[in-house]
């Protein structure tokens, strides 16, 4: 694109678009480090120390502000999260291994499975609600909540797939099955090594959508709450620097997570190179 | 595709015959079944209810559309309805003016893949920071205490801090304009990317100006993902609650606002007459954009 005066101007664009984007998050990570427990949520800084990240692990003496009640949300996320990334990740290889072949209704499947990301969660969540009251059916974490987690992360799983399979080649499962191999031993031997990237990558996807869904959480877990549930409930109540604390810690976690992704994904990748090396030889 | 017909033709044919042909099915009815008792009954179940006859504290089938009356006959309820068409319009259009000239940049003007994958995952790492931290991270900015404030003053633009910035509609569409730009600049970075850079250079050998470039070949094909980008923030601004809540001091109220609230005072029937009204306001705003251009033959 030729075009020498305009391409300057939206790089600084783009800079600020990014400093929009990031702007919120680098203030919340400073304040982080506000004194406590006299030092609020705001500007300025009184002093510079970690009270607030003792907070959050209870180092600290009691004060008058409550600890954060997350302990419990977030065994009960990471544990919701993980049986989510298990059975949409599944659903969401078994379907994709059906749209391999065109079958008839395909059209209305596809998009009935893609419905299920694109319904707010407000409205799956009200209706998920309303069927449980009404069928005497006690809504949980891991029942209602979890069945709803599916919902939303198994589309994720089922695209990404898609496209997986969109560039596989079927003929080294042909030359499986024209040697006798059963299909279902061709596709643990031969098609699961082979879309194992594209696996990772639908787990990453189902794992962290689940991990901070909120709104179906919201209506259709019970009594005791996830991670994002338990935030929630903060923002009614004053709120202190040990939140923004918080934020980091995850974050940071968030991105260890992506980190392990991408060596696992590096890890796969190399190995295929070298089973691609071995057949050239 | 005839290619992949054939591909697949071939396939089933060395396959084991007839025994192949029913594993779709097999395959895909998990799937299927799961979506079609937790997604669509529950969808059922919400216009179902918003017919029910709602008692102080509980809902019982007896079939009426009091609820509905009820509903249109309030002004929270009506002014919650617009509230939430009014935040919609201004959120999609700043998503989409705040996106498009990065969405340009990166699709555009970087044409070295690895910057331009670069410069998209740096949009994207804050969605690995909790959606309700990102959004309570704008109370520090926005605050009268807050970071905007103190730089404005610092820079002597103003006098006196601005009280207008935090719990108003003003910080909610802020917040959500942050939280849901970068939906807005990722298909259309990806339509702008697969532009023949030799059309364009075709035009500007005979002399076209950039303007009119952009007027008629830029714009038109960046048009597909305009629509899909639209249809991401409409989609999610619409089923909006949780920044409404944590920015506005719940002075906004979205109908999303209104479901929540209903379900806590356990008033069952005019939440989902609430429910109901947002999904046929979405359907027709997908339904709408859809009309804008072919998406299956643009894809």
């Amino acid at each position: 694109m030729r075009a020498p005066a305009l391409k300057p101007v939206l790089a600084v664009y783009t800079g600020l678009f990014l400093l929009f984007l990031y702007g919120p998050l680098l203030v919340l990570g400073i304040l982080s480090f506000q004194s406590g427990p006299e030092g609020g949520p705001q500007f300025p800084i009184l002093h510079w120390s970690t009270y607030w990240y003792r907070d959050i692990f209870g180092l600290n003496p009691p004060s008058r502000i409550a600890p954060l009640p997350i302990q419990d949300g977030l065994l009960r996320s990471l544990a919701l999260a993980f049986l989510t990334t298990v059975v949409s990740t599944t659903l969401g290889v078994m379907s994709a291994q059906a749209f391999r072949q065109r079958f008839r209704g395909s059209g209305i499947v596809f998009y009935l499975i893609v419905l299920g990301m694109m319904v707010p969660g407000v409205l799956v969540g009200l209706g998920t609600a309303l069927l449980a009251n009404n069928l005497g059916i006690d809504r949980h974490w891991w029942s209602t909540a979890f069945v709803l987690h599916v919902v939303y992360t198994f589309p994720f799983a089922f695209l990404v797939m898609l496209a997986i399979f969109n560039r596989f080649d079927p003929a080294v499962e042909e030359a499986s099955w024209s040697l006798g191999v059963t299909p279902a031993r061709t596709f643990r031997k031969v098609t699961f090594p082979l879309i194992f990237p594209g696996v990772l990558s639908a787990m990453l996807f189902c794992f962290t959508l689940s991990y901070d869904e909120f709104a179906r959480t919201l209506f259709a877990s019970g009594p005791d709450l996830t991670l994002p549930l338990a935030i929630y409930g903060t923002f009614s109540v004053e709120i202190h620097p040990n939140i923004f604390a918080f934020g980091v810690l995850t974050t940071l976690f968030s991105l260890a997570l992506l980190g392990v992704y991408a060596v696992l994904m590096s890890l796969s990748v190399r190995r295929a190179r070298r089973v691609l090396v071995q057949e050239e030889a | 595709m005839t290619a992949i017909g054939d591909a697949q033709a071939a396939a089933s044919a060395t396959a084991p015959a007839g025994k192949r042909a029913l594993t779709p099915y097999w395959l895909i009815a998990p799937g299927v079944v799961w979506m079609v008792f937790f997604l669509v009954l529950p969808i059922l179940m919400m216009v179902y209810v918003s017919f029910w006859t709602q008692t102080t504290f509980r809902i019982e089938p007896i079939l009426t559309t009091k609820s509905w009356q009820t509903f249109f006959a309030s002004d929270t309820y009506i002014g919650a309805l617009w509230t939430t068409i009014r935040i919609w319009l201004v959120v999609l259009a700043a998503t989409f003016l705040i996106g498009y000239p990065t969405a340009l940049f990166v699709g555009l003007f970087v044409r070295n893949k690895t910057v331009a994958t670069a410069l998209l995952v740096l949009c994207v790492i804050p969605f690995w920071t909790s959606f309700l931290i990102r959004v309570l991270a704008w109370r520090p900015m926005l605050g009268k205490e807050g970071a905007i404030n103190d730089l404005l003053m610092g820079l002597h633009l103003t006098a006196q801090p601005i009280d207008a910035l935090l719990f108003t509609e003003l910080s909610v569409v802020i917040g959500m304009t942050q939280i849901y730009c970068v939906f807005m600049v990722g298909p259309i970075a990806f339509m702008l990317g697969r532009i023949d850079p030799n059309i364009i250079e075709a035009a500007q050998d005979l002399g076209a100006s950039f303007w009119r470039i952009f007027r008629t070949i830029i714009f038109p094909l960046s048009l597909p993902g305009v629509v899909v980008g639209a249809i991401f923030v409409s989609v999610m601004v619409l089923g909006e609650f949780a920044t409404a809540a944590a920015l506005s001091g719940r002075k906004v109220n979205l109908l999303g606002n209104i479901i929540v609230t209903q379900v806590g005072s356990l008033k069952w029937a005019f939440a989902a007459v609430a429910g109901v009204v947002l999904t046929l306001i979405m359907g027709l705003v997908v339904a709408g954009l859809l009309r804008l251009v072919d998406l299956r033959r643009e894809l």
